[in-house]
C-alpha cells in the first residue's frame, strides 16, 4: 500500500476549477518534487490535502495509508500525520510558541492513544528539535510567528515538523524568501527528518531547493494536471528550458 | 458616583472585576499615575461610566477594559479622559467580545483643554464578534483645543481570524480548542499589563475557566 494515493482529484475555489484530475502515488521513504508555473495549482494541491475549507473537492479520492482523507476534518488529517509547512506561516498574537506546541503535540499523542508528555520531557524535546534548525531559544516564549523574520518563520515550520513527526510532510514553497544560508539549514533539517517510513512532497517554483533536498521524483503540474513525471534531472531540464515546452505538447 | 483623588506622585493600580454599573471619577494631581483595569466577563446588562481628570502636569493615565458579552447581554462603557493641564499622557485599550445577540457600545470621550500643550493621548478600541447577530457600536469623541499635542484613536471590529484557525487545525488542534486559544489571547492583552502578579494570575485563570 502506498503512503499517499491521489486519484483523479478535482478541486475548485469560489467556483473556479483549479485542479483538473490530479493523479499521484507517493510511497514511503521517497521525496516528490512538484514544480510548475504560477497558477498551475501547486498551492491548491497542498490546501486540498490538508483540508483547507476555502477549497472544494468536486471529484476524486485521497488515501493516506489506505484511509480516506477527504472525510476527515483538518485536525484529524494532521493527527494522522499530514503536515504542511506553510508558504506564508500565520502570525497568532497572544498564543505563545511553547503553549501552542505543547497543545499540538499532546492532541496528537492523545489521538494515538499516548500519554501527554511531562513538562520536563516536553521542554527537552523542544530544545533538541530547535537545535535541528538552529531556531533561537528566545522565540519559544514569543507569540506564534509574531515578529519572526522570513527565515525564522520557515525554520519555525520545520521545527514544528520535527516536533510532530509527520508521515507525510508537504513543503509549500519553503525556499521562497530564504537566503542561501537559511535555505541550507532548512534543507538539512528536512533531510535529517527523512526516514524509510515517511515521505515528503516538496512544492517549489525553482530548482534551487532541489540541490539541497534531492527528490526521487519530479512532477510538473500545469493547468491543474500532472503533465510530466521524471527523476531529479527533470528539474534541471525545467530550469534550463522553462515550462513553455510542456504546456504546448 | 464615587470620587477618588490621586495625590502628587502617587501610583495607583485599580482592578475592578465584574462590577457592573461602575460609576467612578478620578482626579489626578501632579506626577501621579493611574492604572485602571475594568474587567467585565460575567455579562449581563450594565453601563460603566469612567471619568479621569488630569488636573496637574506630568500625569499618566492607563485604562484597560474588557467586556465579554453573550446571549442577550447589553452593555455600555463610557470613558471620559480629560487633560485639563498639559504634559500628561493617557492610553486606553478597550476590548469587547460579543457573541449571541449581545449588544455593546463604547463611547470614548477625550478632552484636551486649550492650554494643555504637550499632551499625548491614545485610544484603541478592538472588538471581536463571535456571531453574526451580535452588534457593537464604537463612538470616539475627541475634543482637542491645544495645538501642540499627540492624539490618536483607532477602532476595529472583526471576526476570528480564519487563517489562524486553519493553521492551528493543521497543527492537530481541533476547531474548538483553536477558537478558545484565540479568544483567550484576545482577552489576555487587557489583563497582562496588571503589575500585581497575584491578581493578574487569578484573572488569567478566571478567563481560562470562562472560555472552556
Amino acid at each position: 500500500m502506498n503512503l499517499l494515493e491521489i486519484k483523479d482529484l478535482h478541486a475548485s475555489i469560489a467556483g473556479k476549477e483549479i485542479l483538473r484530475g490530479v493523479n499521484l502515488s507517493v510511497e514511503a521513504g521517497t521525496v516528490h518534487a512538484i514544480m510548475g508555473p504560477n497558477g498551475a495549482g501547486k498551492s491548491t494541491l497542498s490546501a486540498v490535502l490538508t483540508g483547507n475549507p476555502l477549497y472544494e473537492v468536486t471529484a476524486g479520492e485521497i488515501y493516506l495509508r489506505g484511509k480516506n482523507l477527504l472525510t476527515m476534518p483538518p485536525e484529524q488529517r494532521a493527527r494522522e500525520g499530514v503536515f504542511l509547512s506553510f508558504q506564508y506561516p500565520v502570525e497568532i498574537p497572544g498564543v505563545s510558541m511553547v503553549n501552542f506546541m505543547r497543545t499540538a503535540l499532546n492532541e496528537k499523542r492523545q489521538y494515538q492513544g499516548l500519554q501527554p508528555l511531562s513538562s520536563t520531557e516536553f521542554l527537552r524535546l523542544m530544545r533538541d528539535k530547535r537545535k535541528l534548525v538552529g531556531l533561537a531559544d528566545k522565540l519559544q516564549n514569543r507569540s506564534v510567528n509574531e515578529g519572526f523574520s522570513g527565515g525564522e518563520k520557515k525554520k519555525n515550520e520545520i521545527f514544528q515538523m520535527a516536533m510532530l513527526e509527520p508521515c507525510l510532510s508537504i513543503l509549500d514553497e519553503t525556499d521562497s524568501g530564504l537566503d542561501i544560508d537559511a535555505l541550507r539549514i532548512v534543507a538539512e533539517g528536512v533531510n535529517q527528518l527523512r526516514t524509510a517510513d515517511n515521505a515528503s512532497i516538496v512544492i517549489t517554483h525553482y530548482q534551487r531547493l532541489l540541490d539541497y533536498i534531492v527528490p526521487d521524483y519530479v512532477h510538473v503540474l500545469a493547468d491543474g494536471q500532472i503533465v510530466k513525471t521524471g527523476g531529479k534531472e527533470l528539474a534541471l531540464e525545467l530550469e534550463d528550458k522553462g515550462y513553455e515546452w510542456l504546456s504546448t505538447q | 458616583m464615587v470620587k477618588h483623588t490621586i495625590t502628587q506622585g502617587q501610583i495607583v493600580e485599580e482592578v475592578y472585576l465584574n462590577q457592573s454599573n461602575l460609576d467612578i471619577t478620578f482626579t489626578q494631581q501632579e506626577g501621579s499615575t493611574l492604572r485602571l483595569f475594568v474587567v467585565d466577563i460575567q455579562g449581563g446588562q450594565y453601563a460603566n461610566h469612567i471619568v479621569v481628570e488630569q488636573a496637574a502636569t506630568d500625569c499618566t493615565t492607563e485604562i484597560y477594559h474588557l467586556a465579554y458579552l453573550t446571549d442577550n447581554d447589553k452593555a455600555t462603557t463610557h470613558t471620559n479622559v480629560r487633560h485639563l493641564v498639559g504634559g500628561g499622557t493617557s492610553n486606553q485599550l478597550i476590548k469587547f467580545i460579543l457573541g449571541g445577540k449581545a449588544k455593546g457600545e463604547f463611547l470614548g470621550e477625550l478632552y484636551i483643554a486649550p492650554d494643555a500643550q504637550k499632551t499625548e493621548a491614545h485610544q484603541t478600541n478592538r472588538n471581536l464578534l463571535l456571531s453574526s447577530t451580535a452588534e457593537v457600536r464604537t463612538r470616539p469623541q475627541l475634543e482637542i483645543y491645544a495645538d501642540d499635542v499627540k492624539a490618536t484613536h483607532g477602532a476595529s471590529t472583526g471576526q476570528m481570524d480564519e487563517s489562524a484557525l486553519f493553521y492551528m487545525q493543521q497543527r492537530c488542534l481541533d476547531e474548538n480548542t483553536a477558537r478558545r486559544l484565540l479568544l483567550g489571547a484576545f482577552m489576555k492583552d487587557v489583563i497582562e499589563p496588571i503589575s500585581d502578579q497575584n491578581k493578574r494570575e487569578e484573572l488569567l485563570e478566571t478567563i481560562d475557566r470562562i472560555i472552556q
